[in-house]
């Protein structure tokens, strides 16, 4: 109670301020006078009264007791911090051009670290809100050269939670879309999940509404009468947050189910970013998809498992090891031995949810803090030598105060508290700054293609929470005991006696002197760090764009039609599609159409182990050989050069089955022989959805096309064998790719209107051109390629405005002795001569730090993206010109301003 | 600092003799010293630098309570008063005094007995 006390009444003496003071004042003089009645009884005089009165009371000077009276509460600091903080904010507003300056590069610097690490937070930091979010561990597959997945079967994952003593619960999830045909309007698709029936217990989360599912819902009887949760938004937005929604019958692909509940506001399941409308017992995913996906089980699972109390990681891992010999003797019944032992099982804490976008942007995201922390580290160098300067111009104004008895101390709190304030004014305005940002490269980062086994639709929402404020807050003390630090010890260490007598001018040291240009020499240094980064980006991500892909990417119109639900058998579509081509190639500006189950570059593919004849392979140098169904005029589109033999033709079908394969695989099958009449099976199980012809099929390769990029522009051409779509039993080739002459916006219209002609039903799913797709296939590479340029020309400019700061002070105090070098016969190109040298030394200073520290953190980089160009010499060389540029074009202002001094007139001002 | 640290060495005792003092009469700064000086004939003499803080910080916490009142000599000052905490307080802190001195008193006495 006592401390409630204490804090009420500083905070009232804090507000009641003045009349506190009044009081007291009025009370020590009453006590002093009735001390000197009592003398003057006693029968002295009235000066001798108060005299004796005084020294009995110990009242000498009744300020140093008012000032122990009011010591006694807290308040007394808050008021000496506003006091410093005042007076701070009073000499910051006097000299504006400096504090636009330090603010400036003060609210980039930490806003660009806001919103690095705004983005970090929200992607991999933030935890799920569920109960103890910290005991879940996310299950992962991974084969070696692949990225990991955390995709399992539902088999696997009962094995997994039935056998496992780790976990105490293990649940799994497998994303869907689906179609809800509501009693009114049109049927919409939505992303949904089918979880295990204890995904909600698993989780430890409470319903808004109804119940959430539980075990007895995945059962396959249940899924006679399923019930599904709906999340809250998708309540509240299609179902209009109706309260009596429970009970109420929602119609998915076409089985009729029931709302059983709503999930609470704040849950949006277990993948950040992905906001599925609802959630269905797993039981009923049999009833709902596609019969084929249902048998070759390629709905992959993740699984989450909680960790029993008391049992690590690794202990859980040893288990898992063990259990997944299940899986991997599976994958060997069907799939050779050595194949299936390539898998294995890691574990990951999951805190935060499952790892796939954290997987694909933690190295980006990590480049981009380094980035933004070199950024900062300039900015906080850059005030430091302007507070610095500063420190030197007021060192007149400290000795005074030193010599009239301010506390040492009190002086450093002093030259703090205007760091701190300066490092607050520019962390506000740099948070506001920082979510302006993250948003945008939130947005920039998920404009990318589709997540491999993710929805297209991602959403991330960048908010301030604690864990980024705290951050901020942490990074503007920080910076502001970096920057501070210099002109503190500098005001430690102001002799008063000396820079008094010296009236300024000489009272600058050697070693600050040194200090000061040692600052700048830092920011130089590191700002050629960040422009050789960005140049190493930039190389990057233009190589990967400019680089032959084997095929040419320019008006190059891509579009995906859609016959499921159409009522199209695919069985049937030969015709129309062949109709249609011959339609597309006759529109206006398009020099030919064609047809192909795969876009290249576009992330998606199949492919099969191959067996071609007179040819022996060892089972493990087997690879699997990527494939594409292609229509005829597939590489007369695409541009891919015909090397040998035919294009196919429609004719081909009911034709032996004919291929087409690449230079690549012909080179590494037939060597020198004629590739030309070769004939090959496709043997084992497909791993994607398309699983083609029957395994005996033997194939006649009637043509040799050159080698083009398959899945992405980062990996190099593969052996590839390309296969007639029109020989298929089923035609489920659903790219149609224009080569345009006319603008493709145009083309694509069209496209449109005679899709809706010719095949009413079938949907164009999407239009995109190749550039595009290309372009979206890389968005991390040209995130980081952009803002890395971006933050180096900050950089770059906050060193210009360093080295322009010193170079002005400098000339500024040495115009005396400029003027006595003009008056004894300097021409003014030597006065302007010597001040650019001064900055070349500073810069070459810089180079000499920089450049070996640019030559690292390149390296760095190539540990973590192991793809960058290898060597760039050239890269130093640009950066280390584009500073030394940028410094004399900084240089330019003081050296002319140097060469402009009147001898005179700063000789009469001496 | 010098003279400051005998009174810094009865800060506790200061707080108990002035609330013993309140507890006698409602009292003005000046009285309190001036009956502290009676009373203990002359052994303590509280400077101001001392007393005010210490009522400060006694007013702070709720065990006294000052209002502004006229003298006997019609002048205004301002007279504090025991509040009913500050009387637990002082009945607390009489009773640890009075233990702790007794103790002090046996154990320099077995001292010189045995010396």
């Amino acid at each position: 109670m006592r401390w409630l006390r204490r804090v009420i009444g500083g905070a009232n003496a804090l507000t009641r301020g003045e009349r506190a003071d009044r009081d007291l004042d009025e009370e020590l003089l009453a006590c002093l006078e009735a001390a000197i009645d009592e003398k003057m009884r006693g029968g002295m005089d009235e000066n001798d009264a108060a005299r004796a009165a005084r020294l009995e009371m110990g009242l000498v000077s009744s300020d140093s007791v008012k000032e122990r009276v009011r010591s006694v509460g807290w308040e007394r600091v808050v008021q000496g911090t506003w006091q410093d903080v005042r007076y701070a904010a009073r000499t910051l507003r006097r000299s504006p051009g400096f504090t636009t300056a330090a603010v400036l590069s003060l609210a980039l610097g930490i806003g660009a670290n806001t919103a690095i690490f705004g983005v970090i937070n929200a992607l991999m930091l933030r935890p799920l809100p569920v109960r103890h979010p910290e005991q879940l561990v996310e299950l992962l597959s991974r084969y070696p050269g692949e990225p990991r997945l955390s995709s399992f079967s539902w088999r696997h994952y009962e094995h997994f939670r039935n056998q496992n003593q780790v976990f105490s619960e293990l649940l799994g999830v497998s994303r869907t879309r689906l179609r809800v045909t509501a009693e009114e309007g049109v049927p919409e698709t939505i992303d949904g999940e089918y979880v295990s029936g204890n995904f909600f217990a698993a989780l430890g989360v409470q319903p808004a509404l109804g119940r959430l599912l539980e075990p007895q819902d995945d059962r396959v009887a249940s899924a006679m009468a399923p019930g599904v949760v709906v999340s809250w938004s998708y309540w509240a937005t299609r179902l209009h947050a109706d309260p009596a929604v429970v009970g109420q019958s929602i119609v998915l692909n076409g089985v009729p189910a029931t709302i059983v509940g709503v999930a609470p506001r704040t849950f949006f399941g277990l993948q950040i970013g992905m906001k599925p409308a609802m959630w269905l017992p797993a039981a009923m995913g049999s009833m709902l998809q596609d019969p084929s996906r249902r048998r070759d089980d390629s709905l992959g699972v993740g699984m989450l498992g909680r960790l029993r109390p008391g049992v690590t990681l690794e202990q859980a891992l040893a288990e898992m090891r063990v259990l997944d010999r299940y899986r991997i003797d599976d994958f060997a019944k069907t799939r050779s031995a050595a194949f299936a032992r390539g898998f294995s099982i890691e574990l990951e804490p999951a805190a935060a949810g499952f790892a796939a976008l954290r997987d694909r942007f933690a190295t980006p995201l990590l480049v981009l803090m380094a980035l933004v922390v070199t950024l900062l580290l300039i900015a906080c160098t850059n005030v430091a030598s302007l507070l610095l300067a500063r420190a030197m111009a007021r060192q007149h104004e400290m000795a005074l105060r030193v010599s009239l008895g301010a506390g040492r101390v009190r002086l450093v709190r002093q030259v703090l508290t205007e760091s701190v304030l300066l490092s607050a004014m520019g962390g506000v305005p740099g948070i506001a700054l920082a979510f302006l940002g993250a948003n945008t490269l939130v947005r920039m980062i998920l404009s990318g293609r589709e997540f491999t086994r993710l929805p297209q639709r991602i959403e991330l929402q960048v908010q301030p929470d604690l864990h980024v404020l705290l951050f901020t807050a942490a990074m503007a003390v920080l910076t502001a005991v970096l920057f501070g630090a210099a002109p503190a010890w500098h005001a430690l260490t102001a002799a008063p006696s000396a820079s008094l007598r010296a009236q300024g001018a000489a009272g600058e040291t050697c070693t600050r002197r040194l200090f000061a240009r040692g600052l700048v020499v830092a920011q130089i240094a590191l700002s050629v760090v960040l422009l050789t980064g960005a140049g190493v980006f930039i190389g990057h991500l233009s190589s990967l764009r400019n680089q032959d892909f084997g095929f040419e990417r320019t008006s190059l119109l891509l579009v995906t039609l859609d016959p499921a639900n159409s009522g199209y058998q695919l069985e049937r579509l030969f015709a129309p599609y062949q109709h249609l081509l011959g339609r597309f190639g006759s529109i206006p500006g398009v020099r030919s159409a064609a047809l192909s189950s795969i876009t290249p570059i576009s992330g998606a593919g199949a492919s099969r182990f191959v067996k071609v004849e007179g040819f022996d392979e060892a089972p493990e140098a087997r690879r699997y050989i990527p494939l594409n169904w292609v229509g005829p005029r597939f590489f007369e589109t695409f541009g891919t050069p015909l090397l040998a033999g035919r294009d196919f033709a429609f004719t081909d079908k009911g034709a032996p089955p004919v291929a087409i394969v690449n230079q690549a695989l012909a080179l590494y099958y037939f060597g020198d022989r004629n590739p030309i009449g070769g004939r090959f099976q496709l043997v084992g199980p497909s791993n994607s959805g398309i699983t083609g012809a029957p395994a005996e099929q033997v194939y006649e390769i009637i043509g040799v096309v050159g080698d083009a990029k398959y899945l992405n522009v980062h990996q190099p051409a593969p052996r590839t064998i390309y296969l007639n779509a029109f020989q298929e039993p089923r035609m489920f080739a659903t790219q149609f790719a224009l080569k345009t002459t006319a603008p493709s916006s145009a083309v694509a219209a069209e496209v449109q209107r005679i899709v809706r002609e010719d095949l009413k039903t079938v949907t164009v799913a999407r239009v995109t051109t190749m550039d595009d797709l290309v372009d979206s296939s890389i968005v991390p590479e040209r995130v980081v390629a952009m803002l890395s340029s971006f933050f180096g020309a900050l950089g770059a400019a906050l060193a210009a405005l360093g080295l322009f700061g010193l170079l002005a002070y400098t000339v500024t105090r040495r115009t005396s002795e400029i003027a006595i070098r003009m008056a004894l016969g300097a021409t003014t190109s030597d006065i302007a001569r010597s001040v650019l040298m001064g900055a070349l030394g500073l810069v070459g200073a810089g180079l000499i730090i920089g450049l070996p520290l640019a030559v690292l953190s390149r390296r760095a980089a190539s540990r973590i993206l192991p793809d960058l160009p290898a060597n760039d010499v050239w890269l130093l060389v640009l950066a280390a010109a584009a500073m030394a540029a940028i410094a004399l074009v900084a240089a330019y202002v003081p050296a002319r301003r140097a060469a402009k001094v009147d001898p005179m007139a700063a000789m009469r001002c001496e | 600092m010098a003279e400051d640290k005998p009174s810094e060495l009865v800060q506790g005792t200061l707080h108990m003799l002035i609330l013993k003092t309140l507890d006698l009469e409602p009292m003005h700064g000046y009285g309190i010293g001036v009956r502290l000086a009676q009373i203990s004939k002359g052994v303590f003499q509280v400077n101001a630098g001392s007393l005010f803080p210490a009522l400060r910080r006694l007013e702070r916490d709720g065990l006294i309570r000052g209002e502004w009142r006229m003298t006997e000599n019609n002048r205004r000052a301002k007279y504090y008063s025991l509040t009913a905490s500050g009387r637990t307080m002082l009945t607390r802190a009489t009773r640890t005094w009075e233990i702790q001195t007794a103790a002090i008193a046996r154990i320099l006495k077995a001292a010189l007995g045995e010396s």
